[in-house]
């Protein structure tokens, strides 16, 4: 592959003879400077956006109170990681995150790759077409409006899920799926399922697109039926995609939930439904205490940085591609 | 042809140059058209202002409005909160460092005083007579807890002659004139009375058009869960204080979540629910499905702040299903317990209007807020121009005509004709400074009662009352502290996190002690109260508190 090629070339071992590192690299960059030239606004970007603002950071080892000069602060040290970790409420919203994160993570990539296999077998493309545009609409509708639709398919009275249920005789009265924490985590799991399933097959449809024709044909001599091909030739094919985009989304784990969980929350489910957002927004945003919620983020960044790392290290054993 | 590509240079230059001339122009503050006049020639003065409530911009030639700044020379453009909270728009505002020259940060006023962007007004408003009028004796209490200065003039609950007041937007226990009238107009004073009646009703009438009927509704979503926890003030016969009730003798604020009468409440709610009165969904159901519901007509009664399903009685009274409007009661445990529902308007001193540093002309700004406090305009502010919005009769009454009503009806017509956005400017309420009318054409008697439909003047005749809130008691002397939630809870403080603990724990429990089954209730209950010691820091809460009723007391009483 190109990534076998190229790589050599990167090696010290191909300086020519009689030529010192330094110089090797400054006659490269010389050649290639129009690329360099080329990466210079995208490294700028990433320079002020992404690095600069890490030196607010510092926030979270102070009493920061706005208006007043940064380095005029009160500074604390550690005191706000103290209070966060000293917190049983902050513990159980991190159990909240992780336990919502993998369980919609887990369903995103089983439906959507679900999803995939299944459009990628359909002959009629005309109604092919029309399941892969309505799966994909609700990628587009915000949080507020799915969660609307949710609470109105779940509610006791009018909800179909009730309804279908009553009248099928599999329960008696009608449950309140909001009142009850164990159904809190799968009502979010599936809502989100049910969002992004459309949006995530794409990317993988793309991929299979690519799959060279020959290898199925290959499979058909050697007599392999439709689920034979999909197991030995598509998924191998495809998962190179899926190890990236797992690792991707492995770094996103304690970003994922905020929306969902706040509007569907409510009081009798709290304990379940809270995550380390809304601990932010109610214990630092909320109450001016604005160290706090750096803190809780900074804690969420390096927590993000180390789950990254240990998902790209496996990849890296079991010899796939990797992000890093 | 090195020559050519020179000239092609210079005019690509050119044509860079000009765009960047454009766009820079564009950024460039004070574009905005300066130098306009007024009819008699004076120069218009422009001004800026930011109100970080959700709010409507009212069209530049805007009728009112228009006469307004003829007699003021005053433009000011009017910006208000969009899809942000208050608090959020002002953190924005004040990392920015420019701010418009008035501003009311709402939630976010605190922060602006920390920020330092808000100008102190107490060595300028001597020089303005209207203002210091408006001010009165309230000028003690409106300055800041920290640094003695006050930053800004309160808009609301300023009180002219008297109250007007005709309907009542706080909070009650609130029940159907259907269900009233088909219990031959009882009197309802107590909570037993209150869910026996609805028993009775909902056993009568068990479907409203032919949808099952809702007994009793309690919204707890979000932030709008006041009225699940607050109840048990009222029923110690406390006005709403909000975060905590206040010994009279002892001047000691307490917290109402402990005291028998809360028990003895949500011991009745209990009840009620498992009578099946209480809607099962009301723990759940968000604000939408909440004011859903109460807009079938189906919902007999609730305790809420009036304010909050307004939207709710609009879709009632636009159905003309007058009968499913509501009644508030001032229900409380005992007979012998008064309600204290309805209280005296007080001058919130927690915000209002703040001229902030980046205004140039802090006199013009300040002249401008007393021109609008002056009699006339303040009637040109509500009622709109005489003969075009309303008549004043050889006595000096003013009254409307059927096509003025019905165009104060419309939202669409309201903010293009009159001067309504000016509400967040500082302005009397109750009556004109004659005292011969109301301030607010709703609360002039006579346009009261025509807005009444037959089910209301049957209700109120009923009763041998006038007006809705003659269902309450009338309102007491307000006490020097009141209302105690006007405290400002700092950051990184004991009792902030406290109020928060206190208030996680409650949002849980509360709704767990009424669903809980009856026989297990004390336990419930319990078990409640000793989460609620252990995870909040409720000593540090009350002597916060506490200190501050005394604070007010020494300063204000």
């Amino acid at each position: 592959m190109a990534k076998k090629e190229l790589q050599p070339s990167l090696k010290t071992s191909h300086i020519p003879a009689g030529t010192s590192w330094i110089g090797y690299n400054l006659s490269r960059m010389k050649s290639q400077r129009q690329l360099m030239w080329m990466s210079f606004p995208f490294i700028a970007f990433i320079a002020i956006f992404a690095y600069g603002p890490l030196w607010g950071w510092l926030m979270a080892f102070q009493n920061y109170r706005p208006g007043i000069g940064f380095m005029e602060q009160d500074w604390v040290g550690v005191d706000h990681f103290r209070t966060l970790f000293t917190d049983p409420t902050f513990l159980r919203v991190i159990r909240n995150t992780l336990a919502m994160s993998l369980i919609s993570l887990f369903l995103g990539f089983v439906g959507s790759i679900g999803l995939a296999l299944l459009l990628n077998e359909l002959r009629m493309i005309l109604f092919k077409r029309v399941v892969q545009t309505v799966s994909y609409l609700p990628h587009f509708l915000s949080w507020i409006i799915v969660t609307g639709i949710v609470a109105n398919v779940l509610s006791t009275e009018t909800g179909i899920v009730n309804v279908l249920l009553t009248k099928l005789g599999l329960i008696d009265a009608p449950i309140n799926f909001f009142a009850e924490p164990k159904y809190f985590w799968g009502i979010v799991g599936l809502s989100s399922m049910w969002k992004e399933i459309g949006w995530g097959t794409i990317i993988y449809l793309a991929a299979m697109a690519s799959i060279n024709p020959s290898l199925y044909e290959a499979a058909s001599i050697d007599g392999a039926g439709r689920f034979r091909k999909m197991f030995n030739v598509t998924l191998p094919s495809i998962k190179p995609t899926i190890i990236i985009l797992l690792i991707i989304n492995v770094g996103n784990v304690l970003n994922a939930g905020f929306e969902i969980q706040y509007l569907l929350g409510n009081g009798l489910v709290q304990d379940v439904s809270e995550t380390i957002d809304i601990f932010v927004l109610k214990y630092g945003i909320n109450l001016g205490n604005y160290s706090l919620a750096t803190a809780a983020g900074i804690f969420k960044s390096v927590v993000s940085l180390v789950l990254i790392f240990i998902a790209n290290g496996i990849a890296k054993s079991l010899g796939e591609e990797r992000l890093i | 042809m090195m020559k050519k590509d020179v000239r092609k240079r210079i005019k690509y230059s050119a044509l860079l140059a000009l765009i960047l001339v454009i766009a820079l122009a564009g950024c460039t503050p004070g574009s905005s058209s300066k130098g306009e006049t007024t009819a008699d020639g004076r120069e218009l003065k422009q001004f800026s202002a930011f109100f970080a409530v959700p709010g409507k911009i009212a069209p530049d030639d805007n009728r009112v409005l228009k006469a307004i700044e003829e007699k003021t020379g005053v433009r000011v453009t009017m910006d208000w909160l969009t899809g942000q909270t208050a608090k959020e728009r002002i953190g924005v505002l004040i990392a920015g460092g420019e701010y418009p020259d008035f501003i009311d940060g709402s939630d976010g006023t605190q922060q602006l005083v920390a920020a330092g962007a808000l100008v102190p007004l107490e060595d300028y408003i001597d020089k303005y007579p209207n203002i210091k009028n408006y001010l009165g004796e309230d000028w003690k209490k409106m300055k800041n807890t920290t640094d003695g200065h006050i930053y800004f003039i309160p808009q609301f609950g300023n009180i002219q002659e008297k109250s007007m007041k005709v309907t009542h937007d706080g909070e009650a226990f609130w029940i159907q004139k259907a269900v009233l009238e088909w219990d031959n107009y009882p009197t309802i004073k107590t909570l037993d009375q209150y869910f026996d009646l609805i028993e009775r009703y909902k056993a009568a009438h068990p479907t409203v058009d032919g949808q099952p009927t809702i007994g009793f509704e309690i919204i707890s979503y979000d932030w709008r869960y006041f009225a699940l926890e607050n109840p048990p003030l009222f029923m110690a016969g406390y006005p709403n204080e909000g975060a905590a009730i206040v010994d009279k003798e002892t001047l000691t604020a307490k917290n109402y979540n402990t005291i028998p009468e809360a028990k003895a409440y949500f011991k009745k709610i209990n009840e009620a629910y498992h009578q099946g009165l209480v809607d099962n969904e009301t723990f759940t159901a968000n604000y939408d499905q909440y004011i859903s519901k109460i807009s079938t007509g189906r919902v007999l009664g609730m305790v809420d702040q009036g304010w909050q399903f307004l939207d709710a009685e609009a879709s009632l009274v636009k159905q003309k299903l007058y009968d499913k409007t509501y009644v508030p009661l001032s229900i409380t445990l005992s007979e012998d317990v008064k309600g204290r529902y309805q209280n005296n308007p007080i001058l919130n001193v927690n915000g209002g209007l703040a001229i902030t540093k980046s205004c140039e002309d802090i006199e013009g700004a300040l002249q401008y807020i007393n021109d609008l406090l002056d009699p006339e305009i303040e009637v040109l502010r509500t009622w709109g121009q005489e003969g075009v919005d309303y008549q004043v009769d050889d006595k000096g009454v003013f009254s409307r005509n059927e096509e003025q009503r019905a165009n104060s009806k419309d939202p669409d017509w309201v903010l293009a004709n009159t001067g309504s956005p000016l509400v967040y400017f500082p302005h009397h309420e109750g009556m004109t400074a004659d005292g011969k009318n109301a301030l607010d054409p709703k609360e002039q008697p006579e346009e009261y009662l025509a807005t009444l439909n037959d089910i209301d003047k049957k209700v109120l005749k009923a009763y041998g009352y006038t007006k809705f809130t003659d269902f309450l008691e009338p309102a007491e002397e307000n006490e020097p502290w009141f209302p105690i939630y006007t405290y400002n809870f700092e950051p990184n403080k004991p009792e902030t996190i406290a109020r928060q603990k206190m208030d996680d724990v409650k949002r849980k429990w509360l709704p767990k002690v009424i669903m809980t089954s009856p026989a297990e209730f004390d336990k419930a209950w319990e078990e409640y109260q000793a989460t609620l010691k252990e995870s909040a820091d409720i000593k540090a809460y009350e002597d916060a508190l506490t200190e501050e009723v005394r604070r007010r007391m020494e300063l204000w009483g």
